[in-house]
């Protein structure tokens, strides 16, 4: 049962990972919670979804389709409810309250218009399951989970290396002296929101083959934060190190303590790490300078 | 920003312009779920009720006057439930159908007794809609056509030993759920009486859809049947997750499955499960009816509630033509008395004790995913079959 | 007229739990979007208190609002302590307010996440205007005291009021405190005249539906939301609009308003002033 629970929460964590990275990239560099970053995978979902049923279009494709949906509706999403804030200077408390109102504007559009009904992805994957060990591994979760940390490691080496990433770095450290060099701040933004939709766009996909497709799917993204902040919230290998921490810790006490106390346990981990170690555990410090 | 702030008021204020309620016609309620998860069943329920009160208005209506539904959407929530019932109650109506839900009717009954309405429930199978938990005291004004969870949660369990030649049982639960939690119970209770064993209890929070690590428990174990008593978003996830597993067990379900998207959720996992439900497509009482629902709307019934919709109508008009007046009291004692009352299921008797109708059915039904239907299996007529 | 009644005893009751918001968010200037786990500490505690042991109306709705301040001094105490940014301390709330919620669907005296029916139903008019008219004194006096002043310096600049020997924990605490029992009160007086309370009832959603009222009415303004949170309420149901429109229409409001208008309907003023001839302190008007 250990290997069966370490490998249930590995799955859950690398789509946790996922959710936890878009949002922490746009934390590392606005210095905001985007609260609505669940909406955006929520909308990911829905697309790929139609891509699937409408179009019965193959996985790939509907991967690409939702990485481009998600991308774009998130850099629309910058463009109409952040950039005016942002260029006004505004506190972060306005830039939050406003990704507040877009998430529940989005939410229950989708509710209000397409409906709330349950939706399902066809069977990508069917049924196949890989043994191990006695352990059971569907095939859904291996190639979700195999295709997470590529998506993760392609990120840090765009991040790294090109000349886009690095003022990505440098609009980090010092967003003024990023545009005296010569960045056009609203570009590289876009860029980042880009990023960070396309892989909202992905953890939707993979969330909805999972599970099931429906407008509040987006508040799983709560675990995201904790993810975030446990990994340390601007810092990409900590999202992917919280968010699999996240879910295997999640998942053992699920299984050995309590299944219906798990969230007390999650958020109450949440609270301990903000009060004790709020840089996480790979973050920067995360200290408001005078 | 003054000329806002008056217009504002003069607005709100305007608004409230309350309808008249119109004489001659007899207000019936219906609070149903015609968004959220239970959609597929309301919507159903809505048009049946639509087709059978046209052909009672056509004969006459009752009591000299012409029916007239107030409908409003309970989205499957209990706040909106209990919203729904104080707007029905400053909308003076006679008499409620719905909810379907357990939970939702549960809500709802004190807004309804306060006011002396009586409420006759479509599909809601919890006691504790017509009984009130605090004080063990029937509930005068609920009524319902269905039959209850101790029978369902009995009827699977004898299911699962007699037919399934099942030894150890396992069961799933959503623990915010009235109905999920209480036919736990009442299988479990059963199950154990026939000889079975019990080996595993694991329940999840409501809205939640993973329930591996519940799963992983349950697989070591290794029971014959697992008891699912959720909606059937739930129990499609549980399927594919324990599939996912390598559980083998055979799945057992209650009537909350029967909604056609089960199968669209489910997909090859939940093939071959069974369930309990209130009536089947199959069903020879209900043959009239389905013929007439797929002349008018060209699909098919999505039972049970449907049926149990109508029930609930014909013992409302049955109790108004019988009382001769829309007084609540006398609603409610004419209602306890109904007896050998032809509606849309059969025959109906309620026992005035605790309001529940008498020897109701309960038939199995085995999801059959290639076909995209649910197979009839076999019928339970009372307790002791 | 019942039905207009019963509109404008939830408006009032929903104002009373945006007083206390305005308080924290308004003018002390901290983003909290847990709030509604105050509404539901008050609302749990004297519902069980007059279901399971008949106590005095009153009594139950005094000890509501008492516990959801103590409530909040479980996560009070530890997060406004920590030098917490805005934002953490948001998520912290946020945090809380989830477990909150997770902890009153699995006890057993709360009947779990089926909710506790059957509540009887003692909250009339009176009692709210009462409620209402009491919170806006105590409100205005305590932004006019000593404390108020302070929260209202934390708001404007925190580094500022601290060297200026304002006690940063304290003030803060104090504002919190103060915030949840205003929402326990209104808690206890909701569970009351619903008749029925459920875990569900009280999530992130109804916490933004409190900041949407405290936004739109204006911070810094006590007149300013109370109007938002009553028209919140009353219109919708006067147009019969359908719940989730409702949601669309405060998620697009919070929305524009950020956009276009921070400052809210009666940003940094009062009703009053409204009606007085003076000069408007442009000074205030600042972003």
């Amino acid at each position: 049962m250990f290997l069966q629970t370490l490998i249930t929460g590995l799955s859950i964590g690398g789509i946790y990972s996922l959710m936890a990275v878009g949002y922490s990239l746009v934390f590392s560099v606005l210095n905001f919670s985007n609260f609505a970053h669940g909406a955006v995978i929520m909308l990911g979902a829905y697309v790929g979804l139609a891509l699937a049923t409408r179009f019965s279009l193959g996985l790939g494709l509907v991967l690409a389709g939702s990485v481009a949906g998600a991308g774009i509706i998130a850099v629309i999403n910058e463009r109409l409810a952040y950039s005016s804030l942002r260029r006004r200077k505004a506190p972060s408390l306005y830039l939050m309250i406003s990704a507040m109102g877009c998430s529940v504007f989005l939410e229950n559009m989708v509710y209000a218009t397409i409906g709330s009904r349950f939706y399902a992805f066809p069977e990508f994957f069917g049924r196949q399951v890989v043994n191990l060990w006695g352990s059971s591994l569907s095939l859904l979760d291996l190639s979700a989970f195999l295709f997470s940390i590529l998506a993760i490691w392609a990120l840090h080496l765009f991040i790294g290396r090109t000349k886009t990433g690095i003022a990505i770095r440098a609009g980090v450290s010092d967003m003024t002296m990023c545009s005296l060099m010569g960045v056009d701040l609203d570009r590289l933004i876009s860029v980042v929101f880009l990023l960070a939709g396309g892989f909202a766009g992905i953890a939707g996909v993979f969330l909805g083959i999972k599970y099931l497709v429906y407008p509040t799917m987006g508040w799983v993204t709560n675990k995201a934060y904790i993810a975030a902040v446990i990994g340390g919230l601007g810092s990409l290998p900590g999202a992917l190190a919280g968010g699999l921490i996240l879910g295997v810790v999640e998942t053992f006490v699920s299984t050995y303590v309590s299944s219906v106390m798990r969230d007390v346990f999650s958020f109450s981990l949440l609270i301990a790490f903000l009060v004790m170690r709020p840089d996480g555990l790979f973050g920067r410090s995360g200290e408001e300078k005078v | 920003m003054r000329k806002i702030f008056a217009s504002l008021c003069v607005m709100t204020l305007l608004a409230f312009a309350g309808s008249a309620s119109g004489e001659g016609i007899i207000r019936i309620g219906h609070t149903v779920s015609l968004t959220g998860g239970a959609s597929m069943w309301g919507q159903s329920e809505a048009r049946a009720l639509d087709m059978l009160v046209k052909k009672i208005n056509d004969a006459g209506g009752v009591l000299g006057r012409q029916i007239e539904f107030v409908r409003y959407d309970n989205r499957n929530d209990g706040v909106e439930s209990v919203n729904v019932a104080r707007r029905l109650v400053t909308d003076g109506v006679v008499a409620v159908i719905g909810p379907a839900q357990s939970g939702n009717a549960i809500a709802s009954a004190p807004v309804f007794e306060r006011a002396q309405i009586p409420m006759v429930v479509t599909t809601a199978t919890n006691p504790y809609v017509t009984i009130d938990q605090r004080t063990d005291a029937v509930r005068p004004f609920a009524f319902r056509p269905c039959f209850i969870d101790p029978f369902q949660g009995t009827v699977a369990a004898r299911f699962a030993i007699t037919d399934l030649e099942a030894r150890k049982g396992a069961v799933l639960y959503d623990v915010g759920s009235d109905y999920g939690q209480w036919l736990a119970r009442y299988f479990e209770e059963a199950f154990v009486a026939k000889g079975g064993e019990i080996v595993a209890r694991e329940a999840f929070r409501t809205e939640e859809l993973d329930y591996r690590a519940q799963l992983g428990k349950i697989k070591e174990l290794a029971p014959d049947v697992i008891f699912i008593p959720t909606s059937q978003k739930e129990a499609a996830m549980a399927a594919k997750q324990a599939r996912d597993l390598g559980i083998e067990a055979v799945l057992l379900g209650t009537d909350n499955w029967g909604s056609p998207d089960l199968i669209e959720l489910g997909g090859s996992a939940i093939d071959g499960g069974y369930f309990v439900n209130l009536t089947d497509l199959a069903d020879p009482d209900i043959q009239e009816f389905v013929e007439e629902y797929k002349a008018a709307f060209g699909e098919e019934p999505v039972l049970p509630n449907p049926v149990m919709a109508q029930d609930a109508l014909l013992m409302i008009v049955d109790a108004l033509t019988r009382a001769g007046s829309e007084d609540g009291e006398a609603l409610a004692e004419a209602l306890a008395n109904i007896s050998d009352l032809k509606v849309t299921s059969g025959v109906l008797t309620v026992d005035p004790a605790d309001h529940n109708p008498l020897d109701k059915p309960a038939v199995i039904q085995q999801v059959d995913v290639p076909n995209a239907t649910f197979k009839f299996v076999k019928k339970y007529v009372s307790v002791e079959d | 007229m019942d039905y207009i009644l019963s509109i404008v005893i939830l408006g009032g009751i929903n104002m009373v739990a945006v007083l206390g918001l305005s308080i924290f968010t308004g003018f002390t200037g901290l983003f909290s979007l847990g709030h509604a786990a105050f509404v539901a500490v008050g609302a749990y505690t004297s519902a069980i208190l007059t279901y399971y042991y008949y106590v005095n109306y009153y009594l139950a709705l005094a000890a509501g609002a008492v516990a959801a301040g103590a409530v909040s001094l479980i996560i009070g105490a530890p997060t406004l302590r920590a030098k917490l940014r805005s934002d953490y301390f948001a998520i912290a709330v946020l945090g809380f307010g989830e477990a909150l919620r997770v902890l009153l669907e699995n006890l057993e005296i709360t009947n779990g996440a089926r909710g506790l029916p059957g509540i009887d139903s003692f909250t009339t008019l009176p009692v709210v205007l009462t409620c209402l008219v009491g919170g806006v004194l105590v409100a205005r006096n305590f932004l006019r005291s000593r404390w108020g002043a302070a929260c209202i310096a934390i708001r404007e600049d925190h580094v500022a009021a601290e060297t200026a020997g304002v006690r940063l924990f304290r003030t803060r605490l104090l504002s919190l405190v103060v915030s949840a029992v205003y929402c326990g009160l209104s808690g206890g007086l909701l569970a009351h005249f619903l008749s029925f309370i459920q875990p569900q009832m009280f999530t992130l959603v109804q916490s933004t539906q409190l900041l949407a009222a405290v936004i739109a009415g204006g911070m810094g303004s006590l007149s300013g939301p109370l109007i938002a949170s009553f028209v919140f309420i009353a219109l919708p149901e006067a147009l019969r609009v359908a719940q989730m429109w409702r949601l669309v229409a405060y998620g697009l409001l919070l929305v524009l308003i950020m956009v276009f208008r921070p400052q809210g309907l009666l940003g940094y003023s009062e009703l009053s002033s409204l009606f007085r001839r003076g000069v408007v302190r442009e000074g205030e008007r600042r972003l």
